[in-house]
């Protein structure tokens, strides 16, 4: 296996939670919702699909848990802001910070540990290949490392699109984001055709959290998602919701994230490297602000 | 358009109405004891000032307020609107003033949002039929009579296709009451004789619509019947052959004073006139959705006022943003009695001399949330006068804000109060005494009689032309056309962001100044400057 090859198939594996949470980051946006408590659906997620795995010795199981709790704080979030009128931001925060503490606190008077949590017979994520096929040329230990969730990633990433364009709900969501007063003046209700955005976004990061805990390391632990979710909220940001454009800033985030495990090999000190991809947000979010000034200026 | 709604039914003698509906808010009364009938196959029109009491009685027809008593009635019987929904279901549909159009989406998403053509692909799985919605977008086109590129995105597409667009929508749904909201206040001249064309075709089909307007001239072109309504009352309902001009405008006004735009301007150009501010090669990139600037020059006298006129969104709010120093030029030359100020930004623009009023009031031109009299001294707030060492000089402050609001009679309660609880004529004006405040030569003024009822268009324009006498020059943007022929010595037309003609005050009228606002900028000579 070729050192690029290995650079490659891990890109892949660790873009997969990111690009799940901005998938769901971005049917919520353009449906006017800026959602900052992914990391928050994610974590819960990464959580329950270690219970759930452990107890039924299902991984299939276990993901769906996970996208029903991501789904279910998702809900309850959207009916703050639509129904209860809190603001998105300050919302997003409390919800971050509330379900940390909550895992802490079940941590310890549950399971009587503090941040990491082992439980017994967690059952994986299966690769959807045999070993075998790492033997193809080049694309081969790409394949080897696919699991179910980083296909069906890919695979949402190619169908949003097209279900934004043509179908009744993406229509709406798109009004809805654009333009709530001309949604509710056509006789529909925006408030609900936002809470299915947050909705979505819940079940998503949701499935992003159990991909973090369950497509190797099979343990939870509390800084598991390591700002996975803002890093998502930023690639849908760069790529100004287009879905293809997000997949590729988010595949850039994985392979920083790849190259991170390379380059402490090489003698570079971990911690420096680890704020690499935020550097890189800020460099982005920079750059973009400067190319706005520079074509105003032209 | 859709079958499944066959609403229009000519045996009823009233399609909608109200009878005798009052609204109160708190102490205003803004609806009191309000009747009237609009029949099927019939324009109504619906006249008065701002504060009349016309939105809220239309917000009541279409289900978004309810009335403190009395009812609405719908073919003949009374009908109690729960919701927008409701109304809409039975066939009232509002064409706003500020269109109902996703800008994001084409105009084919928007027409078709809410009630989506649907084909199945596998099973329960359905999705948006495009083909279906475009044939059915053809078929309003072609009776429309306008030609829509459907695949446009909105924001893209002209202000009256933008129109046209929304009253489709409601055909397609099968609205047959039609409420329209000052709908020509965007449209040049033409287009209004295009859309008076098309309400009519429309009417004879057997829909009914309400025209709420204060142009007058329009009402006669276009409707059958008019209301009019002051201080929440009806006060006269007639057939229009009936009523003349004159006879509505009396009852618009009560006892007030005559329409001000009657009182045309005599040309006050001074016999040495000198060139106060001078526009050479102006330019400025697009950003966004606005309009770029190409190539604009203009020179303003002293004591002269000359108007922009332009269809909205050409670049008249642009230019004027770029001549009070708050868009950036990309080229070009801004100079005020000879000192360049390219380059420079706003506050060097007020230093120099230069006020600006804001086209949008609300948020602009005032902080809305903040006190009469912070508003009215904002921009004077380090002036030595005002500050007693590092604070604020408060009686000095509370003198000089009732100083500069008495100047311009504007009636308020309080000076703590917020600038919300002021009438749109008085915040207006107050926004002109704080402009003033500084002693500008040049005002910079867009829109400034949107939203203001006679009374304070009258004092407006007073301001104006008080500003010129005393030896300045204004540069005034108006989507009143009356306006600016009543008020201006010159105006200057823009056709996509372009300088496409001239008109002196002599030459001055609806359609000349109409035809060159419709004109494309491209290989068009200037008519004359």
């Amino acid at each position: 296996m070729t050192l690029a090859a290995q650079i490659l198939a891990t890109t892949i594996i660790l873009t997969t939670p990111i690009l799940l949470a901005a998938i769901g980051g971005l049917v919520n946006r353009q449906g006017g919702i800026v959602n900052i408590a992914l990391e928050a659906k994610m974590i819960a997620g990464a959580f329950i699909a270690i219970v759930v795995s452990s107890a039924t010795g299902s991984w299939l199981l276990a993901v769906f848990a996970s996208a029903a709790l991501g789904g279910a704080i998702g809900y309850v979030f959207s009916l703050t802001i639509t129904r209860a009128n809190a603001n998105m931001i300050i919302a997003g925060l409390g919800l971050n910070i509330l379900v940390a503490g909550l895992l802490g606190f079940l941590l310890s008077r549950v399971y009587g540990t503090s941040g990491t949590l082992r439980l017994p017979d967690v059952h994986l994520l299966p690769k959807i290949f045999p070993e075998s096929v790492s033997d193809v040329p080049l694309i081969g230990p790409v394949l080897a490392a696919l699991d179910p969730l980083t296909l069906f990633a890919w695979l949402a990433v190619a169908a949003l699109p097209f279900l934004l364009a043509n179908t009744r709900l993406g229509l709406r969501l798109r009004a809805a984001g654009n333009a709530p007063q001309v949604v509710r003046s056509v006789g529909l209700r925006e408030k609900s055709i936002q809470d299915f955005g947050t909705t979505f976004a819940g079940i998503f990061s949701g499935l992003a959290g159990a991909h973090l805990s369950l497509a190797s390391i099979g343990l939870f632990n509390e800084g598991l998602s390591a700002g996975r979710g803002f890093i998502a909220l930023a690639a849908f940001y760069f790529a100004r919701n287009r879905p293809v454009g997000t997949a590729l800033v988010c595949l850039f985030f994985g392979f920083l994230d790849a190259s991170q495990i390379r380059l402490q090999t090489a003698g570079l000190p971990p911690k420096l490297i680890g704020t690499l991809p935020y550097l890189m947000v800020i460099l982005g979010l920079c750059l973009a602000a400067w190319n706005t000034k520079r074509k105003l200026q032209a | 358009m859709s079958p499944e709604h066959p609403r229009t039914d000519r045996s009823v003698s009233t399609r909608i109405g109200a009878r005798d509906i009052s609204r109160n808010y708190g102490l205003v009364q803004a609806n009191n004891g309000v009747s009237f009938n609009v029949t099927p196959g019939q324009i109504h029109a619906v006249v008065g000032e701002n504060g009349a009491g016309k939105s809220t009685l239309m917000r009541i027809l279409q289900g978004l307020e309810k009335p403190d008593s009395g009812t609405v009635i719908l073919n003949d019987d009374p009908v109690q609107l729960r919701d927008p929904q409701q109304a809409i279901r039975l066939g009232i549909g509002m064409v706003h003033q500020e269109f109902m159009l996703a800008p994001e989406l084409t105009l084919l998403e928007n027409l078709v949002l809410g009630d989506e053509p649907m084909r199945t692909i596998a099973g329960p799985i359905a999705i948006v039929d495009w083909k279906k919605a475009l044939t059915e977008a053809r078929a309003l086109e072609k009776r429309a009579g306008v030609a829509i590129d459907w695949d446009r995105p909105t924001a893209t597409a002209p202000v009256h296709i933008q129109q046209y667009v929304e009253i489709l929508r409601l055909l397609r749904r099968g609205n047959d009451v039609l409420i329209l909201d000052e709908p020509t206040a965007v449209l040049a001249p033409q287009q209004v004789s295009k859309l008076i064309a098309l309400l009519k075709q429309l009417r004879d089909q057997g829909a009914s619509i309400i025209f709420i307007s204060h142009k007058l001239h329009e009402v006669v072109a276009l409707a059958d019947h008019v209301t009019i309504m002051r201080r929440g009352k009806a006060v006269a309902s007639a057939s229009v052959d009936e009523l003349d001009i004159a006879a509505m405008t009396r009852h618009i006004m009560g006892d007030a004073p005559a329409d001000p735009s009657e009182q045309a301007r005599a040309a006050v150009v001074l016999p040495d006139a000198r060139r106060i501010l001078r526009v050479e090669g102006l330019c400025a990139v697009t950003l966004d959705r606005s309009q770029a600037l190409d190539n604009i020059s203009m020179d303003v006298f002293q004591g002269e006022i000359v108007g922009i006129a332009g269809v909205a969104g050409n670049g008249q709010e642009e230019l004027m943003e770029c001549l009070a120093g708050l868009r950036p030029m990309s080229s070009g030359s801004i100079s005020l009695n000879g000192a360049e100020l390219a380059g420079k930004e706003n506050m060097d623009f007020r230093r120099a001399g230069i006020g600006y009023v804001s086209p949008d009031r609300a948020h602009e031109g005032l902080a809305r949330l903040a006190s009469i009299a912070d508003n009215v001294m904002a921009g004077s707030q380090h002036a030595p006068a005002f500050l007693k060492g590092p604070f604020r000089n408060l009686p000095a402050v509370g003198r000089a804000a009732r100083q500069r609001l008495a100047d311009l009679d504007v009636r308020y309660g309080a000076l703590s109060d917020p600038v919300s609880s002021l009438s749109g004529g008085n915040q207006q004006k107050l926004v002109f005494a704080r402009e003033r405040a500084s002693k500008p030569q040049v005002l910079i003024v867009s829109q400034p009689t949107r939203g203001v009822d006679l009374n304070g268009i009258a004092a407006i324009h007073a301001i104006l032309k008080r500003h010129c006498e005393g030896g300045g020059c204004v540069v005034l943007a108006s989507e009143e056309l009356d306006e600016l022929i009543a008020l201006c010595d010159r105006i200057l037309v823009l056709s996509e962001g372009r300088m496409v003609g001239a008109v002196r005050n002599e030459d001055a009228t609806p359609e000349t100044i109409g035809k060159l606002m419709l004109a494309s900028g491209d290989g068009l000579e200037i008519a004359h400057v």
